[in-house]
């Protein structure tokens, strides 16, 4: 103990270089980590975090008993999770080798520069964009069909129509990953394929896929602790929190910060907040642990 | 004889294929840049033309309408647009600053505390308190309602660009670099600012990119907490645009022939695109600069050191 109290203060710079992140954070991350007790209070702004009387268990029996709010918005958030990961990175892997197999390598690159675009969209911009295509007066879509779909009265489309855009927007980006693994392949290993007679298809499956099954392994199972979150933008913005459509579009984020701008329901969110939160540690919790088995050398601690 | 013949006929299908991949790939390109070549031709199509026929990518009239309401009588998006540069700009340099000295200090192998701060780092990407809270303390305890700093504190420092900072550090920096100076008689403070930080280059344009886009981008900050228009940034601006057209195209603000030029309406559709065009544009122009380095730094993130 006194042997560390002596290298801290003889690396009292290094204390001074690190302590304004840890003040930024300590602020921004951990003094609001209390604020989970709001799950159990009746809250009143007024009062505040540490005024507003206990109220035990109520808002989470409030939770369980407003079955049709609290499951469809878990169902719709495990449901875009499921969709998004399973179909994306199905994707990011396909598109990768694509790009690597492609042999005009300029052409190549320009293509992928302008995939990697949809990134850099807002979401807020997004939702113009959809409009555009899917109004029921002046959409691209309607125009095509010659028909009239109002779109943003049908909830049944937006599970499709919220991949779409999803893909589009993320594809490009998260192939870039695989691509660095891809690059990484010794080519001495598809020489003596090619000289024992394999074909493309054979050097795919036999050298290019299983070099990238440890990096798709550790990012679905880092993905696992982030499935109580959603992206916001895609839920809020795109669907425009059109009310209509909130049967499938609702995630638990999109309804958390609905309700804070609405400055509704404190007690229903916080609960909702608080089962997000520590859902959301136990999940990060296992996901790195089986990271930790099968790759420790990506796992996050 | 009979390997040459095998050659050739392995030449020719991968030409075959190699065509068919090119077209797929050309496909996957065009589906991603369309969406983007819309905005930018509905933000030049004729307003009468949108209302009675529809988006379109081959309108029959043009127009600069849109455009010229936008630019012209948008006083708001002058300002909006100064709150976003500073807020980029700042939150960036600030950020890339204390997550580098963070990065730094905890990179030291003799530095016993270094334990303790990766553990520090390491817990918010796990656990945190939640949008509900975050918002109760930044608005009723921090006071940072309608103020800069709720749009710049919140995302200055993230564990992930920590970790690849010192991911960087680790695997560039030889540590006998470090090690001369201080023999020469550096400080901890001059080991840092002259040898270290310089030779952060690459990571600081990857991780800077990223976070100027993330603060180019961000919605949520400025939705929650500002409510002042002198405060909006673009985004807040481009959600409410209904609303926000109606006030930059305050029919004060217009003179009467002006408004009369454009058919006595405000371009609603037009002027919409074009406002993305103006928000989004900036990101789309920057970004193929700074593609290698970000590239660089997606890569190094995804490997722990």
């Amino acid at each position: 103990m006194k042997e560390f109290l002596r290298n801290t203060w003889q690396h009292r710079a290094l204390v001074v270089l690190a302590l304004p992140v840890f003040l930024i954070m300590l602020f921004i991350n951990y003094i609001p980590m209390s604020g989970l007790v709001l799950a159990f209070e009746n809250f009143d702004y007024t009062k505040g975090i540490f005024g507003s009387p206990l109220i035990g268990l109520d808002n989470f029996k409030f939770l369980l008993q407003s079955k049709d709010v609290f499951q469809r918005m878990l169902k719709n958030t495990l449901m875009y999770y499921v969709i998004f990961t399973a179909l994306g990175q199905f994707l990011n892997v396909v598109l990768a080798i694509a790009i690597d197999q492609f042999a005009h390598k300029r052409f190549g690159k320009y293509m992928q520069t302008v995939m990697i675009m949809p990134v850099f969209v807002s979401y807020a911009a997004v939702q113009f964009i959809v409009m555009a295509y899917l109004n029921s007066g002046t959409g691209i879509i309607n125009n095509l069909l010659g028909g009239s779909i109002p779109f943003y009265r049908k909830p049944e489309y937006w599970p499709t129509i919220l991949t779409i855009v999803k893909m589009w927007n993320g594809v490009g980006y998260g192939s870039v990953l695989y691509m660095s693994v891809l690059a990484g392949i010794d080519t001495s290993l598809y020489e003596a394929a090619r000289i024992d007679g394999a074909n493309k298809w054979h050097e795919i499956r036999h050298i290019t896929l299983p070099s990238l099954i440890p990096m798709i392994t550790v990012m679905l199972l880092l993905s696992v602790g982030g499935i109580m979150h959603s992206d916001t933008g895609l839920f809020y913005q795109v669907t425009r929190h059109t009310s209509a459509l909130l049967s499938t579009t609702e995630v638990i984020d999109s309804y958390v910060l609905n309700a804070i701008s609405k400055n509704s329901n404190f007690g229903f969110t916080a609960a909702a907040t608080f089962f997000q939160s520590v859902v959301g540690l136990l999940l990060m919790l296992f996901a790195n642990f089986l990271v930790n088995r099968i790759s420790p050398e990506n796992a996050l601690f | 004889m009979t390997t040459n013949i095998h050659d050739i006929h392995h030449k020719q299908k991968f030409r075959w294929g190699q065509l068919v991949l090119g077209i797929c790939l050309f496909l996957f390109t065009m589906f991603c840049l369309l969406p983007i070549l819309l905005v930018i031709i509905s933000a030049f199509t004729a307003e009468t033309e949108i209302n009675s026929t529809g988006f379109t990518y081959f309108p029959k009239q043009w127009s600069m309408d849109g455009m010229n309401a936008v630019l012209r009588y948008g006083s708001q998006l002058r300002q909006s647009y100064l709150i976003t540069i500073s807020v980029t700009v700042l939150g960036t340099f600030f950020g890339l600053l204390v997550m580098s000295m963070f990065a730094y200090s905890i990179s030291r192998k003799d530095f016993k505390l270094k334990g303790f701060l990766s553990v520090y780092l390491l817990i918010p990407m796990l656990f945190s308190g939640g949008q509900l809270s975050a918002y109760i303390f930044f608005s009723k305890y921090y006071g940072l309602k309608d103020t800069l700093a709720v749009l710049i504190l919140p995302l200055c420092v993230s564990t992930m660009n920590v970790i690849i900072l010192r991911t960087y550090i680790h695997s560039s920096i030889p540590d006998e670099l470090m090690e001369a100076a201080k023999i020469d008689g550096a400080g901890e403070y001059r080991t840092f600012f002259q040898i270290t930080l310089p030779l952060m280059k690459p990571s600081l344009a990857a991780v800077g990119f990223m976070m100027a886009t993330a603060y180019w981008n961000d919605w949520q900050n400025a939705f929650l907490f500002i409510d002042k228009a002198e405060l909006k940034p673009l985004q807040l601006l481009l959600i409410n645009i209904q609303k926000s057209i109606e006030t930059l195209l305050n029919n004060k603000n217009i003179p009467s022939s002006a408004l009369q030029a454009m058919g006595n309406a405000v371009p609603q559709y037009s002027a919409t695109m074009a406002t993305v065009i103006v928000v989004v544009g900036p990101v789309i122009i920057a970004y193929p600069f700074f593609q290698k380095y970000f590239i660089k730094g997606l890569t190094v993130g995804s490997v722990k050191g």
